[in-house]
């Protein structure tokens, strides 16, 4: 670096810590950034507490079904309990597994859908969608008003910081009447405003990134091997969307406009990129894709045989569910045993497999319409940071949706558990409480070649920007 | 009076000068368009497929065949929430509450299908509907107009010159006001007559009551809500040195109001007052109608106890004797008693509810863009009371139900008795079809008054100030 530079850097930083209005400005934006990250954990932890608390009901739920194995049965109560624990005819419908889908470490920095979605369930092996679709307690009013995460900080607040920064690095010389004083230099205007950018560039993104590792080193084991790929990620997506509003602030500037010309274009972008953009891409895709959620409503009812005791319903419905599942076509006698019990499961099975299209027909739709909104990220830097953010905290669509396919998948291991035991008549053994169906959530490999495109969309808009506002800046 | 004109004609040629706000001007309009197109496609294709639904739920409800009327309890059947003709307008929470909900014996279910869960997590950016256009895009707009309305006058040397003429600070203020207000009106008449078309015409049956009133209701609010904004621009800009200042003043305002704001208090509401887990909500519910409420009187005892009570009443020894099916008795005991623990627990979910939002509304008294977000959803009837409203319909025709069922069952069948009765279509029929009403105008708006005084005071105060520029060095020449 020669002197010159290093005397305009000198003067830029005595500028800056003279201006208390900036530095308070700093200053509030880090404390945001505190409170986001604290609210952000108290959020999760509220969630991580409520999944100790269901775990904790389930443990009391099998610890009595195991204890009803031990010991004589004196009152009524335990021999009640023991036929739950024992009888599959009882056990199929009562005994419920939860599913589970533990936060990210990283689900604190951008709560993304989390607080929309339901990352827990309890099943049975009743009908699968009579359980699926209950939503969580949750207050319209704050879903409605969103998360103060620290996702929020950096996509809403930094540019702000950034255009309050910048918008005024050459118009207020012009206005001030220093701009003479700085044309007779040997240095050019536009290096000196570039050199400016590139001080508070390094501030305003030094700030994020301080912010940034904060939260990440509070949320988690950065040398997680969860961890790792999301941080540096994270990290990236910061620089990445900083640059953009420094290269779009300089683009600007480069225009060489009055202050308040400079403040009202830029207030205007960020408007059109965190409000405009983003609203009108949803109710365009809410009225080009509408989904009706109306159909999905019917599967939820809860039907059974027209007449439990009328046998010949029984025989048939479970004739044509061993149709579908040849393997546990027991003995005809095995099956007049507790028919009423082996009918009614047969008959919710039954449904789940007629209904299963329609589920899946939705949740393409609900796909195409995330695939479509996609498409569009580009248009706004901040859209596409939040999308990243999501994915790397697992708070996306996506992650909820394989969760949905995950219990579909769990939902029959509960059903095969039970119903192998029901339709042959086994009684549940103590043994088998060792080998009782448990969740898994299927392994999720991270898309870096979804990462790597969007964050080079942000990347290529801001070479763009830089690029004009550079060619601009230097033919006037 | 002319004086006004004058100085409200000259404001307006200047402003159309400037390219800037003229472009945001024609883009507001282009967005307040589309957006009311795009609610209008909304709220047609979703109140189109809620009727088709709402019909052919009947159906199934009339067409179930014969059956015990215990086991057509469970069948039961659906309700969806209807759209309001104004959701159009406002989505308000339309897009986070749920939209249907399964009516049985037995259980309360809770709303499902929140139709936020059908989009990416882009959607929590917002969405775009006037309401949104009007609360913030336009202030911006109106920002832009004026917070160089006096600066630029001081800056060039004009402002001394109007004074010295003998026109009032006060004056020139209201001229300024006059031109800002003319050249919104002009901007906002499209949409306005599209609303009022859109909500006149293709509307057979609403669930929105009084909408005339809740339009003029509507109109007023957002009147003084843009005119506060106006004002408040004018002022900053009068006390304001340089534009720049203005400047940066208003849209720092713009930005806390809007932004920073709610969402800072929505999520001070869910810090501070907990919601518990659907899981534990329902876990003690069961545990309740176990145990009973007082924690001893399980089931069991309720039911002996209730069968003491009828066999003295009726002076018989066994319920076999009773001249009705003692089961349907018990059955509803049971559902009255499981109504009454639900109500107690739903009591206090809405509580908490009630304690996070109060905090907003509580809040809306410094911030005006709180107070017309709240009292335009309840207008619109996309806001939580006109939804709790909703519920409390629909759980009301859920028991009203429910009863029918197992009051038929008590009189028409035998004790012991279950398969060998079937109830048929007559009593079906005699269930009447779910329809819902909005509460009224007045009743809607009655749950905002916190929000009302607000942008009272805030209209008292802006015109307080303004009387007062012309009092010596309180304005800057």
């Amino acid at each position: 670096m020669n002197t010159i530079s290093k005397t305009i850097l000198k003067y830029e930083w005595k500028t800056f810590v003279r201006n208390r209005y900036q530095v308070v400005m700093l200053l509030a934006s880090f404390v945001f950034g505190l409170y986001a990250i604290y609210y952000g954990q108290s959020e999760i932890d509220a969630q991580r507490e409520t999944i100790v608390t269901i775990t904790d009901l389930e443990d009391v739920e099998f610890s009595s079904y195991r204890d009803s194995f031990k010991g004589a049965l004196e009152s009524s109560a335990q021999e009640q309990m023991h036929d739950i624990a024992s009888r599959p005819e009882f056990a199929w419908f009562r005994h419920g597994y939860h599913a589970i889908l533990p936060p990210h470490d990283y689900a604190a920095l951008a709560i993304g859908q989390r607080d929309l979605f339901r990352y827990y369930y309890r099943l049975t092996g009743m009908s699968l969608h009579y359980q699926l679709f209950e939503n969580e307690l949750a207050n319209p009013v704050n879903l409605l008003a969103g998360n103060f995460d620290l996702s929020f900080v950096l996509i809403y607040l930094f540019p702000l910081l950034i255009i309050v920064f910048c918008y005024s690095s050459f118009s207020a010389e012009k206005e001030n009447g220093t701009l003479p004083l700085l044309q007779v230099q040997s240095v050019s205007i536009g290096k000196i405003i570039l050199l400016r950018l590139l001080f508070y560039f390094t501030i305003i993104t030094g700030l994020a990134l301080l912010i940034s590792f904060i939260g990440l080193f509070a949320s988690g084991d950065l040398l997680d091997a969860e961890n790792r790929i999301p941080a540096i990620i994270w990290i990236l997506g910061v620089v990445t969307y900083c640059a953009f509003w420094f290269a779009l602030l300089f683009l600007i500037i480069s225009f060489r406009k009055s202050s308040a010309f400079n403040a009202m274009i830029a207030a205007g972008l960020w408007l059109l990129f965190l409000i405009v953009v983003p609203a009108l891409l949803n109710i365009i895709v809410t009225t080009k894709y509408p989904l009706s959620s109306t159909t999905l409503a019917g599967l939820t009812r809860r039907t059974g045989l027209e007449n439990e005791n009328d046998e010949n319903e029984s025989r048939e419905v479970i004739m044509e569910f061993l149709s579908h599942e040849p393997g546990l076509a027991a003995s005809d006698s095995l099956i007049h045993h507790n028919m009423p019990a082996k009918a009614y499961a047969a008959f919710t099975a039954l449904k789940d497999i007629n209904s299963n299209q329609e589920v899946t027909r939705y949740n393409l739709e609900v796909e195409k319409r995330s695939r479509w909104t996609k498409g569009f990220h580009w248009l706004s830097p901040s859209v596409n940071l939040q999308h990243l953010f999501a994915q790397v905290a697992k708070t996306d669509l996506e992650t909820f949706l394989q969760f949905q396919k995950a219990l579909t998948h769990f939902h029959g291991d509960i059903t095969d558990f039970y119903f192998e035991k029901l339709f042959w008549d086994h009684p549940i053994q103590l043994e088998d409480y060792s080998n009782l169906p448990s969740f898994k959530i299927p392994p999720t490999h991270s898309n870096l070649y979804g990462v790597g495109t969007s964050l080079a969309k942000s990347g290529v808009m801001a070479l763009i920007a830089f690029l004009v506002g550079f060619i601009k800046m230097k033919n006037q | 009076m002319s004086k006004l004109v004058r100085i409200a004609k000259n404001e307006i040629k200047i402003a159309l000068r400037e390219k800037l706000v003229v472009s945001l001007g024609v883009l507001i309009s282009a967005l307040l368009g589309i957006a009311l197109f795009a609610g209008y496609l909304s709220y047609k294709q979703q109140e189109r497929t809620i009727i088709r639904t709402q019909d052919e739920k009947r159906k199934e409800w009339l067409g179930q065949g014969d059956k015990h009327p215990h086991i057509a309890a469970h069948y039961g059947t659906f309700a969806f929430k209807p759209k309001t003709v104004f959701s159009m307008f406002d989505f308000g929470l339309d897009t986070f509450t749920g939209t249907s909900v399964y009516l049985e014996a037995h259980y309360q279910h809770e709303f499902m299908f929140r139709p936020a869960q059908d989009h990416s997590s882009m959607i929590r950016f917002g969405e775009l509907s006037g309401a949104l256009v009007l609360q913030v895009l336009l202030p911006l707009l109106i920002i832009f107009l004026a917070f160089a309305s006096f600066t630029k006058e001081r800056e060039s040397g004009t402002l001394r010159l109007l004074i010295s003429q003998g026109i009032s600070f006060r004056a020139l203020a209201y001229g300024k006001i006059l031109a800002y207000l003319l050249m919104l009106l002009v901007l906002l008449t499209p949409f306005l007559l599209g609303v009022i078309l859109l909500s006149q015409s293709g509307v057979d049956s609403d669930a929105l009551l009084d909408m005339g009133t809740r339009l003029l209701f509507l109109l007023l609010l957002y009147s003084s809500y843009l005119f506060l904004f106006i004002s408040f621009s004018v002022w900053v800009s009068l006390k304001s040195a340089t534009g720049r200042n203005a400047l940066l003043t208003l849209l720092t305002f713009w930005i806390f109001f809007t932004m920073l704001m709610p969402k800072a208090l929505a999520n001070m509401g869910e810090s501070f007052y907990k919601l518990p887990s659907m899981r534990l909500f329902k876990t003690q519910i069961q545990h309740d109608i176990d145990n009973g409420l007082d924690g001893n009187t399980s089931r069991s005892v309720r039911m002996a106890q209730l069968e003491k009570e009828f066999l003295e009443e009726y002076h018989v020894d066994s319920i076999q004797q009773l001249p009705f099916n003692f089961d349907g008795v018990s059955m509803q005991a049971g559902e009255e008693y499981g109504n009454k623990i639900y109500d107690h627990h739903l009591q206090n979910l809405r509580g908490i509810f009630h304690k996070q939002n109060r905090l907003g509304s509580i809040g809306s008294l410094i911030n005006p863009y709180l107070a017309i977000q709240h009292l335009s959803m309840g207008l619109s009837g996309t806001d939580i009371h006109t939804s709790m409203h909703f519920e409390d319909e629909v759980e009301e025709y859920r028991r009203n139900l429910v009863k029918r069922m197992n009051d038929d069952m008590a009189q028409n069948s035998k004790y012991g008795e279950f398969y060998e009765y079937k109830a048929g279509k007559s009593l079906w029929e005699g269930i009447a079809d779910f329809s819902y009403r909005s509460p009224t105008a007045i009743k809607a708006i009655s749950n905002y008054k916190v929000e009302l005084a607000s942008l009272m005071i805030w209209i008292s105060t802006i015109l307080v100030l303004l009387n007062q520029v012309d009092q010596k060095k309180k304005t800057p020449l």
